[in-house]
């Protein structure tokens, strides 16, 4: 499978998706102009890699902001990534910022995936 | 709403407002006023502290600058999310939209459109799965304060200019300061509103805020200032593109409606429409709704005036209009033995004979899957006793009868009524979207819900004694009534918080009594039918729709008469094959009646009571007659009930104009068939026990040639008669005089003297199938088996030699010798007797063959009285002497023939006395040579009559067309040439049967039914 992989940006976040050597990683800020178009690859990424996916999937979301559409096709992902067996989330949040907390919580409330919090 | 919806807004409303800046003034207001409309007081407060805290109004202030610009928190927008998914879960497409509004206009209230706010808003309409290109509509309408940014195709304009702002929008011109604003969102077909202007315009009764976004619901009326009313179907027919197109009128022009007995249902009702109309009449009972409806369904027609489509009149120009009109009665037109798919099919098929069986199937489906009956399409309908889909689901189904071939105009009649609220809410529904595509529909309905009552676009109020008292929009109805009667509060038809109309209010005024000193309500009304009337058209004046000069529009496509039997005869056979009751008792009934019959009349008939012999069974005969009475029953119970049950389904698809042709001969064919199956079984089953050998197939065909007389006969009485009971009444009136006639009960020249001839089956007879299939029966068992075959011709020349060498001869020497010793006297008495001898001797001998000495001389001189001389006599006495030796001779010739055509027989290997016990029977052999007669021969009419051995006699037809002779004679005259009588007999009921076939496809029976049901008193309809 071929590898996404898009650098970051002041508004578009650092996105790594690498079925061979399991690295599944979106980080940074996300507030893109067109949030649908920008996420339309990582979400047919997944959709193909659904299809033969690893037996475990490690999936980290490190972001330091989001805005409301980039929030509604994160759990788009996330909601895509529900169908795969063995996947975890990853969410990463500055020790500092709650409110990432939070939202990773009610995240994990909307899909049924294990979340895994760390801090940063 | 649920609690936990309302705390999802809640906190969305919060979250919203508390974006940028925060929430002002305005906007927490604005969810006070929400609040309201959806709360009690006390919980307002418990609300509106919750949405407090969610948007941190009471920390505001603190806040300061720097919050302004910050962007959304992640959190706000996680929840948001987690809000929409909840909201999803519960409520509808429809309900999601007004939120959706709701939320736009919060944002509005203080006009503070940041980008950040409408981000989240644009999030939620993602959420709740609203289409961007509905979302950008939605908002733009919201938001936008002028019309001239407005441009959609799904935007309709009304003001007083002449021309639209923008290239997409829709346009309607109104006597309006401002715009007035619709639009339409597609996906959920949901109107809203907004005004921008100064007026105070009233929507249902309420003053309309400017740039305040109202939902525009079914029945809504908006009112200007100036005095326009502006009506919910007429905005949204705008929109409709397939009304538009659609190319059809509606002109009634009722002047008088009478009944038969001279009662008027129906005054001065005009009725003018074009396509996509929801019509309603309602009226008291005995108003003449179901008359208005039926009169201008085209199925009544008017005393004075016409109805006309597109121009073409319902009556005299049926032609044009054909498949236009669908008509759902009240009653039930299921073949209850389908399946509910197998009903739309056949349906369909009569309809579209271009469709390809996939097409068919397909329509079918979406039809089903339109009335919410798709899941329902393989159970039975079943009759309304033994119900297997409920009430709701046949009456969607009746609709859907009609619905399939998309009838330009529907009428229906209470299609409501016995359903359950939500039934009938759901059949109106579908109605409603019907006339949204172009349809004009007229519905009789009775006691509306509000929501129905507010989904016509028009409604037509009829009071007592056929007054039209209202025509126009529903809800105006109810303010108009108010209105004449002085009520206070006139203006407003719906309630001010629920925007419930009672259509009872308007039978409440229309029909208010008089009330006497004592308080009680008299008979008097307060206002007549006619003053209502009178009222009525001083206010209201009908606007005459023109007149499409068009054909209009029809999908009809009638298959060949062939195909439409072919069609008849697989859905009766469907519906047949599926009443197992039905199967089971038609098949079972010959083989067990043949079993009871043959089992009961078997014994040891043999001389000595050892055993059963065939030839000694005495009730054979009987058992014949039997038969042939067991045929036409059978015949006559599987027909008589055909038509009547298929009466309401043959009414419905007159408007399809099929042919009738087809239709009874499907019903023949299998009748017929079913007969053929049951005779055979009869005559199989019967013939095995009672030992008859090689009759089979004649039985067989006599009896299944009968059965088919009966269903011919059946299927007359049932197109005549109303009712199964008439009709099962029926059954032995028609069918003891067939026994009675039948010539083994009550022998024909025993009958009474007005009917009966000597030496001749009497007419009476003649016309009756069983006379001639019994007739049939004996003739060819007697004659035509095994053993009776070889020897029969012998038989006869003996019988036929014997007759005249032993009583001829005698009876003629009598009469000479009478003649001889009295033709000289002068007694008056004794010269009548002679003349009647001198007649019959001429008689005798004309047609006489052998009479030597006699060729040269002319019998009707020397034998009239005048002429008469003694040489004569004497010269007769001799020649009857010779005429009995010749005869003698030939008798003798033919015993001699036969004994040694048995004789050469038995050297043969065949033994005489084992098959005559075999084939033949001794009782009937009796009865065809009527041996029980006490006179071989009687005088009848100056003629002498053999009466023994009619089964050996020749016919005499006396022209081309005698075909009568005596019962049993072997022979028939068939216009001249000579067929034997199973033939003859069988033809002869074939040709009833034909008669019987053109009187009932003239429907000659049902017109004389008809003809004596107009002599009765009137009767009241």
């Amino acid at each position: 499978m071929e590898i996404l992989n898009l650098e970051g940006t002041e508004d578009t976040p650092k996105i790594i998706l690498n079925k061979k050597n399991g690295i599944f990683e979106i980080s940074g800020r996300s507030l893109p102009e067109d949030s649908a178009e920008f996420y339309r690859p990582v979400l047919e990424w997944i959709e193909a890699y659904s299809a033969e996916p690893n037996p475990s999937t490690d999936f980290t979301l490190k972001l330091e902001y989001f805005n409301t559409a980039s929030s509604k096709l994160i759990l788009d992902v996330l909601s895509a990534l529900e169908d795969i067996k063995g996947t975890k989330i990853m969410w990463y949040f500055h020790e500092d910022d709650e409110d990432m907390e939070e939202a990773g919580e009610e995240f994990s409330e909307l899909v049924e995936i294990p979340f895994e919090f760390k801090t940063y | 709403m649920s609690e936990e919806i309302l705390k999802a807004l809640t906190q969305l409303f919060a979250i919203i407002t508390k974006q940028d800046g925060g929430v002002t003034e305005n906007e927490r207001q604005f969810v006070i006023n929400f609040f309201q409309t959806e709360l009690d007081q006390d919980s307002i407060k418990e609300y509106l502290e919750l949405y407090d805290s969610y948007s941190g109004y009471s920390k505001q202030g603190t806040a300061g600058e720097e919050e302004k610009n910050k962007l959304t928190s992640v959190k706000d927008s996680v929840k948001t999310l987690g809000i929409c998914k909840k909201i999803n879960k519960t409520l509808t497409q429809k309900q999601k939209v007004v939120v959706l509004i709701k939320l736009l206009e919060l944002v509005g209230s203080d006009k503070n459109f940041t980008p950040q706010r409408l981000e989240i808003i644009n999030t939620v309409s993602t959420v709740f799965n609203i289409v961007k290109d509905a979302y950008q509509l939605i908002e733009t309408f919201a938001i936008s304060e002028k019309i001239e940014g407005l441009n959609f195709p799904d935007i309709l304009l009304v003001d007083s200019s002449e021309s639209k702002t923008a290239d997409l929008q829709k346009h309607v011109h109104a006597h309006i300061d401002g715009s007035l604003v619709f639009m339409r969102v597609s996906s959920v077909d949901m109107y809203f509103t907004k005004y921008m202007g100064d007026q105070a315009n009233v929507l249902n009764g309420f003053i309309m805020q400017p740039n305040r976004v109202y939902l525009f619901s079914q029945g809504s009326t908006i009112k200007t200032q100036a005095g326009d009313a502006l009506y919910y179907s007429d905005l949204v027919a705008n929109f409709n593109e397939e009304i538009k197109t659609t190319k059809l009128s509606f002109n009634a022009n009722i002047e008088e409606f009478k009944f038969p007995n001279g009662a008027i249902g129906l005054r001065d009702v005009m009725i003018s429409e074009g396509p996509g109309k929801l019509i309603g009449i309602m009226g008291a009972s005995g108003a003449g709704k179901t008359t208005l409806l039926l009169t201008l369904a085209g199925l009544e027609k008017p005393s004075k005036g016409d109805i006309l489509i597109n121009g073409f009149n319902i009556h005299t120009e049926k032609s044009k209009i054909q498949g236009v009109i669908g008509f759902v009665s009240q009653d039930d037109l299921l073949i209850e033995e389908l399946t509910v798919y197998q009903n739309l099919y056949y349906n369909a098929k009569l309809c579209f004979a271009n469709f390809t069986e996939v097409q068919l199937h397909l329509r079918v489906m979406q039809v089903l899957e339109n009335l919410g009956l798709d899941q329902r399409k393989d159970l039975t309908v079943g009759s309304i006793l033994d119900k297997k889909i409920s009430g709701g689901q046949r009456k969607r189904l009746n609709i859907a009868l009609e619905l399939i071939r998309e009838p330009a105009i529907l009428f229906l009649d209470e299609p409501t009524s016995g359903l359950s609220s939500r039934d009938s809410e759901n059949v109106i529904d579908l109605l409603k979207e019907l006339s949204l595509k172009g349809k004009l529909i007229f519905v009789v309905i009775h006691q509306p819900s509000s929501d129905i009552y507010k989904m016509f676009d028009k409604m037509i109020i009829m009071d007592t004694g056929g007054f039209p008292s209202y025509y126009g929009n529903p809800v105006e109805a109810v303010t108009y009534f108010k209105k004449a009667t002085h009520q206070v509060d006139s203006n407003r038809g719906q309630c001010e918080t629920c925007g419930n109309v009672n259509p009872e209010q308007i039978f409440n005024i229309i029909e208010a009594k008089v009330v006497d000193e004592y308080g009680q309500p008299t008979n008097k009304r307060k206002v007549t039918p006619p003053q209502w009337h009178e009222m009525y058209t001083k206010q209201f004046k009908v606007n005459r729709v023109e007149d499409v000069k068009e054909q209009p529009p029809v999908a009809l496509f009638i298959p060949t008469k062939i195909k439409q039997t072919a069609i008849f005869t697989k859905r009766d056979f469907l519906a047949k094959l599926s009443n197992k009751q039905y199967l089971l008792i038609n098949l079972l009934e010959a083989p067990l009646l043949a079993i009871i019959l043959a089992f009961i009349i078997k014994y040891k008939s043999a001389p000595g009571g050892k055993e059963y012999i065939f030839r000694f069974n005495e009730n054979i005969p009987a058992f014949m007659l039997m038969s042939i009475i067991v045929a036409l029953f059978m015949g006559l119970t599987i027909s008589a009930e055909e038509i009547i049950r298929d009466r309401k389904i043959l009414k419905r698809e007159s408007f399809l104009n099929l042919s009738w042709n087809s239709y009874l001969l499907s019903k023949l064919t299998i009748l017929f068939l079913l007969s053929a199956i049951q005779t055979f079984m009869f005559v199989v089953v019967g013939n095995l026990i009672l030992e008859i050998h090689g009759m089979t197939f004649a039985f067989w065909f006599v009896l299944f040639t009968t059965s088919c007389f009966a269903n011919v006969l059946g299927l007359n009485i049932s197109s005549a008669f109303n009712s199964a009971v008439t009709v099962y009444v029926m059954i032995p009136l028609l069918l003891i005089p067939q026994m009675i006639l039948s010539g083994l009960l009550f022998p024909f020249d025993k009958l009474n003297n007005l009917i009966s001839t000597k030496g001749k089956v009497p007419i009476v007879a003649d016309l009756m199938a069983s006379r001639w299939a019994y007739e049939a029966l004996a003739t060819y068992q007697f004659k035509n088996n095994d053993y009776e075959l070889s020897y029969y011709n012998f038989e006869k020349g003996e019988s036929q030699a014997d007759f005249k060498a032993a009583y001829m001869a005698d009876e003629l020497q009598k009469r000479n010798r009478f003649v001889l010793e009295n033709f000289e006297s002068k007694n008056d008495s004794i010269k009548r007797l002679v003349v009647g001898h001198l007649e019959i001797l001429r008689g005798v001998l004309l047609e006489e063959p052998y009479k030597p000495g006699f060729e040269k001389i002319n019998l009707n001189e020397s034998l009239s009285p005048e002429k008469y001389s003694k040489t004569m006599g004497l010269l007769l006495t001799g020649y009857i002497e010779q005429y009995r030796g010749h005869y003698q001779k030939i008798y003798n010739d033919n015993v001699l023939l036969l004994e040694k055509r048995m004789a050469y027989d038995e050297k043969n290997g065949f033994n005489i006395n084992d098959e005559k016990n075999k084939y033949h029977n001794e009782s009937l052999s009796d009865l065809v040579k009527n041996i029980t007669t006490k006179s071989r021969l009687i005088e009848y009419n100056g003629k002498i009559i053999q009466q023994i051995n009619p089964i050996y006699q020749d016919p005499k037809p006396r022209g081309i067309v005698d075909y009568r002779t005596a019962f049993f004679l072997p022979e028939k005259n068939l216009l001249g040439l000579t067929v034997s009588t199973f033939i003859f007999d069988i033809l002869v009921i074939w040709m009833m049967s034909l008669v019987l076939y053109m009187a009932l496809y003239f429907e000659w029976m049902r017109k004389l039914v008809d003809s004596f049901g107009k002599v009765n008193i009137p009767k009241k309809k």
